[in-house]
């Protein structure tokens, strides 16, 4: 993926939705892309490192409980500007991914629909970069909310720590043996930097660290050749 | 926003200085004002030159190195900072360039606040006003005034926390608030009853409107009633002790036994204004701990034996636990101990002279003083130190001069063994092949002290520095004054001696600062202990020592040779100040650690784990070692090769 195929496409989804009725917030997530230049700096951009907790990891059946995200501007973390809501997935929440986030029914049942907390951050989110870890599985979850409201997938740019570790850390694997993908989890990108992940398995704890790990990841692209936003997007951008 | 929602990022802050200080709810706001940023190792931070900084950091994680660029293009390093210090401070209040240089010294994860809140924090909440102030004295001196969740971080992990040092117990804490008063009218004998029925030892004589007139003790009814066979109808106003002295309830309590012990009276009346709120006994003071200063001193002059005397240096170490708790300072416990020291001394000369006359070796053939040198000269002498003293007697004829060197050295020799089995370390015979260099008559040290001023290179100084904190702890005669007189004549007259003796001190500048367990040297060395006499007291005591010889200044104590440059011109007052501080601090930190050891029976010599100390004593510590790293660049500019 290049910035001019996002922008392509972005350009298509304005067309074909220039004469439908939008919510404010979808007409705005139209225009995500704006000012977005191939040759800016990646680690000047303003990024929405976001975490969902779903009910589970099918697909189909499951739905999202939790949306925690924190924003990062030139490589800070801004600890004032965090999006942190429990949803409710209208359904019952399986034992085993209550523990692996210990969200309980209880806690959401006064939670609201999913789609309003969505509705949210999408403000929240603005033009923003989003960012997420195994970014793939939260982009699934956003767009299929995205297109049952507004019949367009999220406009942003969205970029993998994933592939940004993979590209950066791990030496080239022509041969498809994935030998470096455990390396790039979460968890030992958390022991590689040596972060003491506060409140992990959290949407908002797992954000947080995605956060830590991309201040981490930027300057490693950097390094290794990839330091201006075109680059990014090529290595790490899902779509 | 309500809680923040990742409770150990708030946690940290709680636990940083003076971060800690603040309350829950604006700890709160104040996250949310934050952000988090990484530097990768080696990234410059903050560039000397570079406009004010934006922000205050806090490390989170990670370390950085704070340098100053030299013209020759290397880099002094000023310090290193890790987990929990902040950066960035001083260009941002000062809206001044940056004056260092900070580089991540190893991946960095930092809290940055941005300007503007974090000043209007260091104009509105007292203590990031205090925390961020620099001036170290009045730092200290802030610290030891309120009373605030500072201070409790000054407390060690021994019994005998650096905490009672700054904060003191008050009078109001320890006064007794049960208030026994009568007016003067009152029988002498209805007094008494009074006193009785409430088990005190004083009532206090007060007028109608409640001002403290003066005070009937046990000892006054013994003394003045009993004794004197005094009516028991009598008036309390005759019998009384009218001198009454006063002190506020906000004063230290050092302070009540300082004007007890000045005034000769055990009891002091408490007042707020003029009102009588409660009275303070020695009693009171002791009951905190062991005895008082005041009694042990008494003691000295009493004690008719060696064994006796011996047991006392114990005591006196009690006395001096006690000080500390109620908060004494330096200045204060190294006069007292120091005062201690001379009675001790001479008590042990008077005993050792009647032993001699009883042997049938007879008194002293010619007159004598018996000097200190070194930190005895200097009144500096901490607990459990060494024996440095010499001894001069008046000029004799050649041929007599065998016998009579015969006589004092024996007579030092008897003395040393008595200061040894008193605790002062030191070894009786080594005294005796010494006796030619300790034990000498008039012309013989103004001989060596002349040849020293005027030829004597370094390392030959480094040896004889002590003698220039001469000091008589008993004179016969006037000698020391002239001899000091010649001294500070000579030294004018060839100040080429003020260069050797810098040179003689040691060139080795105190620790930039701490980091994790270690503190870390001016070349970026780590050190696990820290010898605090070697790093900080005596680059002082050299340079107070060289700029009061410089100055004619006669006194050899440390602070007072400070006091009287600065008073000359030769520093600035506020650097004096600073000094007076560090010294202070510094001196007092000793004395609690070696009290400590003393308490808990084991000894780690000199040395101080820096992971023993919490921030803010690191904090003071370093400030202490970045002023006295001034003064040392400052002695060896004035006083060149």
């Amino acid at each position: 993926m290049e910035l001019w195929q996002a922008k392509l496409l972005n350009r298509a989804a304005r067309l074909r939705l220039a004469h439908r009725r939008l919510p404010a917030e979808a007409r705005e997530n139209l225009m995500a892309l704006e000012g977005l230049s191939s040759r800016a700096p990646a680690m000047a951009q303003r990024y929405v490192v976001v975490d969902l907790e779903t009910t589970g990891l099918d697909y189909n059946r499951d739905r999202v409980v939790s949306v925690g995200a924190f924003r990062v501007v030139k490589g800070h973390i801004r600890l004032g500007e965090v999006f942190n809501e429990l949803a409710n997935p209208g359904r019952g929440i399986p034992v085993e991914s209550i523990k692996v986030h210990g969200i309980t029914p209880d806690n959401i049942r006064n939670a609201r629909p999913a789609w309003e907390v969505f509705r949210d951050f999408l403000g929240f989110l603005g033009r923003d970069i989003l960012v997420a870890h195994f970014a793939r599985l939260d982009t699934y979850f956003l767009n299929r909310v995205m297109r049952v409201q507004y019949g367009m997938r999220l406009q942003n740019l969205v970029v993998d720590t994933v592939l940004m570790c993979r590209a950066a850390l791990i030496e080239p694997d022509p041969y498809g043996q994935k030998k470096g993908a455990k390396r790039c989890s979460l968890d030992a990108l958390a022991i590689r930097y040596g972060l003491e992940v506060p409140e992990r398995h959290t949407a908002l704890g797992d954000a947080m660290a995605t956060a830590l790990i991309l201040q981490r990841l930027l300057p490693e692209m950097a390094q290794a050749g990839w330091s201006t936003l075109g680059d990014l997007v090529r290595v790490a951008g899902v779509q | 926003m309500s809680d923040f929602p990742l409770p150990r990022i708030k946690d940290f802050l709680q636990s940083v200085v003076p971060f800690d200080a603040m309350e829950e709810s604006e700890l709160q706001r104040l996250v949310g004002l934050m952000d988090l940023a990484y530097f990768p190792r080696g990234e410059v931070i903050i560039q000397t030159g570079a406009e004010p900084s934006k922000n205050l950091y806090v490390i989170m994680n990670g370390s950085v190195r704070v340098t100053l660029p030299r013209q020759s293009g290397e880099e002094l390093l000023i310090d290193v900072r890790g987990e929990g210090d902040t950066f960035g401070a001083l260009s941002l209040l000062q809206g001044e360039q940056a004056l260092f240089t900070v580089t991540a010294q190893e991946d960095l994860l930092a809290f940055m606040l941005p300007d503007e809140p974090f000043r209007a924090l260091v104009r509105d909440n007292q203590v990031f006003k205090r925390h961020f102030s620099f001036s170290l004295a009045r730092n200290i001196d802030a610290v030891r005034r309120a009373a605030d969740r500072h201070t409790t971080q000054m407390t060690g992990t021994g019994s005998l926390g650096l905490d009672a040092v700054l904060t003191g117990s008050r009078v109001h804490e320890l006064m007794s608030k049960k208030l026994l008063t009568c007016l003067e009218a009152t029988p002498v004998k209805a007094a008494a009853i009074l006193m009785t029925q409430r088990k005190v030892g004083s009532i206090m004589v007060c007028e109608s409107g409640g001002r403290p007139l003066g005070i009937l003790t046990d000892t006054d009814l013994r003394v003045r009633v009993l004794a004197a066979g005094a009516a028991p109808d009598t008036p309390v106003a005759e019998v009384m002790s009218q001198s009454v002295k006063a002190i506020s309830p906000q004063a230290f309590a050092f302070e009540a036994m300082i004007e007890m012990a000045r005034h000769g009276v055990h009891h002091l009346a408490v007042t707020e204004g003029q009102r009588l709120v409660g009275v303070i006994s020695d009693h009171d003071l002791t009951m905190v701990t062991g005895s008082s200063p005041v009694g042990v001193m008494k003691e000295v002059a009493k004690v008719s034996s060696l064994e006796h005397l011996a047991g006392l240096p114990r005591r006196m170490n009690r006395v001096m636990e006690t000080l500390l708790r109620l908060g004494g300072s330096a200045e204060y416990m190294l006069d007292v101990l120091s005062e201690f020291n001379d009675r001790l001394t001479l008590r042990l000369l008077r005993l050792t002279q009647q032993a001699m006359e009883h042997e049938g070796l007879g008194p002293p053939p010619v007159q004598f003083s018996w000097l200190a040198l070194g930190s005895a000269g200097r009144r500096e002498q901490a607990l459990n130190q060494g024996q440095d003293y010499a001894v001069v007697y008046a000029n004799v004829p050649p041929d007599h001069e065998e016998a009579v060197h015969g006589w004092f050295s024996e007579f030092a020799r008897r003395v040393s063994e008595g200061l040894s089995s008193c605790g002062f370390v030191g070894d009786p015979d080594a005294v005796m092949s010494d006796s030619r260099r300790c034990c000498r008559s008039e012309s013989s040290w103004e001989e060596s002290f002349m040849a020293w001023i005027s030829t004597a290179e370094p390392p030959v100084l480094a040896q004889a520095a002590k003698y220039f904190d001469l000091r008589a702890v008993y004179a016969e005669t006037g000698f020391v004054e002239t001899l000091w007189n010649k001294i500070l004549g000579a030294i004018e007259r060839d100040r080429g001696f003020l260069g050797r003796l810098r040179r003689a001190g040691s060139q080795r500048r105190p620790p930039v600062g701490f980091l994790r367990q270690f503190a870390v040297e001016p070349d970026g060395s780590y050190l696990d202990r820290l010898n605090l006499k070697e790093v900080a007291l005596d680059p002082v005591a050299w340079a107070a020592r060289l700029m009061a010889l410089d100055q004619k200044v006669r006194q050899t104590n440390t602070l007072e040779r400070l006091g009287a440059v600065a008073r000359l011109g030769l520093l600035k007052d506020r650097t004096a100040e600073d000094l007076y501080e560090a010294y202070s601090f510094i001196t007092l930190l000793r004395i609690a650690r070696r009290l400590e050891e003393n308490h808990n029976g084991h000894d780690s010599g000199a040395y101080l784990d820096p992971a023993s100390l919490n921030r803010v004593q690191r904090k003071m510590l370093k400030e202490s070692f970045q002023v006295i790293g001034q003064l040392q660049e400052f002695t060896a500019q004035r006083y060149p090769d």
